[in-house]
């Protein structure tokens, strides 16, 4: 039985939590996967409301790779990224509104099927709105 | 992809129909109307007849006017005509017979002549005016607004055709940060955090800046007041028929007991306007300073409070509110929906008088929770700070005065 392929993202240190102005780096990889199989691969940190409203997103860093007959795309060895992140806006979780941060992976196969990996990481440390009226 | 498909598939049928239905009017209407102008040839007729046709129409009978004219082309054709090119019919008889009265029938083989145009291709199709029904020309907008709404969306679709939700986020990105020639607008170090122009343009006497209310009390209500009238006008309306129904004796009495609860409404909106009519004139201005701004989370400012009147206060109260503001879309409407965060008390004065001539001031400090979530403003959601007023007052309405502020994050590494 063949395994289906998947994205697997990794931050460097295994961190999950970052500053606005640190950087945020990491690696991803495709497995298992065929060399010549891939189409091309995106790459966005971005952030995404969730809750009562329309969800709103905005990329923070936007990388695209397209394959071509010289260089063609092998996910099967690490692929770097690495971003500074912004000053806002933070991780959040309200009442109306939950802010996330992630890290997005799109890989296009030859075949026209799509792969999607993601990661969540917290930008800033906003204490829950509880925890804010108690202190 | 298969949403890609389906949505320019939906844009193309917009478009085939403008498409078809601007082509359809122009050969209905425009190209008949050229051709009588440029290729149609003019001669001369004599009128020995009219009539009016009539025919049913959707709204009653429709009427026509047509003339019976003899005239040469290229040998004698005896014929009947409609008057113009477009064989057009009117719901109005008085004002087809205002057609035919402008000819004459002769009574003697000498009678007056007029121009009329035949087709060279059927001799038979005549008119006798010339020119452009520009109101007709109108009904194009209606095929061609489906053009454009059509083409529109079909580029849309065609430019975003299987591009991911990130791709196309990172090309708004770029294209918000640049202007039509390429420059950079914005050097934004907060994204996504809303400026604070509108809350530093004004100084302050006693403080660096004069903070804006949230909402002016005027705006609010004339709001209220158009409101209550437009909605008493229309209950108003509808028992005056229920009245004279009474009056000739004969009472509806459905319509009576139906209208009971819309006519208590009204009078409740008329009481609620003049509550707050009451708090707007009878409530001096609330004035607001801070000692600076924008706020930052875990930092001490002073403010600056001033409230004027002659008032009898159980209690004034500042607090330092933060609201969220979601907005969604619910079939066709769109909705907004607020709800309160986090509420901190700032300052409160209980049982007190304030003179006419002798408002009340005070100074205190205003602590921002250290870890507060900074202001937050995308196109659904919105993260909202204010410094906010209330007045529970001994004999009058109470009244909530609304400050904004914007709170910006802690500075990041990039910062300092």
């Amino acid at each position: 039985m063949s395994m289906e392929p998947a994205v697997l993202i990794r931050f460097d240190g295994d961190a999950s939590a970052y500053q606005p102005g640190d950087v945020l780096a990491g690696h991803y990889v495709v497995e298992p996967l065929e060399g010549d199989s891939i189409k091309a691969v995106e790459v966005s940190v971005l952030w995404h409301t969730e809750g009562k409203g329309d969800e709103d997103m905005a990329v923070h860093e936007f990388w695209r790779r397209d394959a071509d007959d010289v260089r063609p795309i092998d996910l099967r060895e690490p692929e770097q990224f690495v971003t500074r992140l912004p000053n806002s806006p933070l991780s959040y979780r309200g009442r109306l509104i939950k802010l996330h941060w992630c890290v997005r992976v799109r890989v296009f196969l030859q075949n026209g099927k799509e792969l999607l990996g993601e990661r969540k990481f917290q930008l800033g440390h906003v204490p829950s709105l509880k925890r804010l009226a108690a202190e | 992809m298969l949403g890609s498909v389906g949505e320019a598939l939906f844009w193309a049928v917009l478009l085939l129909l403008g498409c078809g239905g601007a082509v359809w009017m122009v050969v209905a209407l425009v190209v008949p109307e050229w051709r009588v102008h440029h290729e149609f040839v003019e001669t001369q007729c004599k009128v020995l007849d009219k009539r009016i046709n009539q025919k049913p129409g959707d709204d009653g009978p429709l009427f026509g006017p047509e003339l019976k004219i003899e005239y040469n082309a290229g040998g004698d054709i005896t014929t009947w005509t409609h008057y113009d090119i477009h064989n057009a019919y009117t719901p109005n008889r008085r004002e087809a017979e205002a057609i035919l009265e402008q000819f004459a029938v002769p009574s003697a083989a000498s009678g007056p002549c007029y121009p009329c145009w035949y087709d060279p291709a059927d001799p038979y199709v005549v008119v006798l005016v010339r020119g452009y029904r520009w109101g007709r020309w109108f009904w194009l907008t209606v095929p061609g607004s489906f053009m454009a709404i059509g083409a529109g969306g079909l580029l849309y679709a065609l430019l975003h055709w299987g591009k991911s939700a990130e791709r196309r986020a990172a090309r708004r990105r770029r294209a918000a940060g640049r202007n039509f020639l390429g420059g950079r607008v914005t050097d934004r170090r907060y994204p996504f955090v809303p400026q604070s122009d509108d809350t530093t343009n004004s100084p302050g006497t006693r403080l660096r800046f004069r903070l804006p209310m949230a909402s002016s009390p005027g705006w609010a209500l004339f709001g209220l007041l158009t409101a209550c009238v437009l909605w008493n006008a229309l209950v108003a309306a509808c028992v005056w028929v229920a009245a004279k129904s009474h009056l000739r004796g004969e009472p509806q009495w459905v319509l009576t007991f139906f209208l009971i609860p819309f006519v208590l409404i009204g009078i409740g909106l008329i009481v609620f306007f003049f509550r707050k009519l009451l708090v707007a004139a009878g409530i001096g201005p609330t004035l607001m300073e801070i000692s600076d701004h924008p706020l930052r989370p875990g930092q001490s400012y002073r403010l600056f409070l001033s409230q004027s009147g002659r008032l009898a206060i159980n209690a004034l109260r500042v607090w330092l509110v933060c609201e969220e503001s979601a907005t969604y879309r619910q079939g066709t409407n769109t909705r907004t929906e607020t709800q309160e965060a986090f509420r901190q008390p700032v300052f409160v004065r209980e049982r007190f008088q304030i003179d006419s001539g002798q408002p009340f001031v005070a100074e205190f400090d205003l602590n921002v929770p250290a870890g507060a979530m900074h202001s937050f403003k995308a196109e659904h959601n919105e993260i909202n700070w204010s410094v906010v007023v209330e007045g529970d007052m001994a004999r009058w309405p109470n009244f909530r005065r609304s400050f904004s502020v914007v709170l910006y994050p802690v500075p990041g590494s990039a910062d300092r």
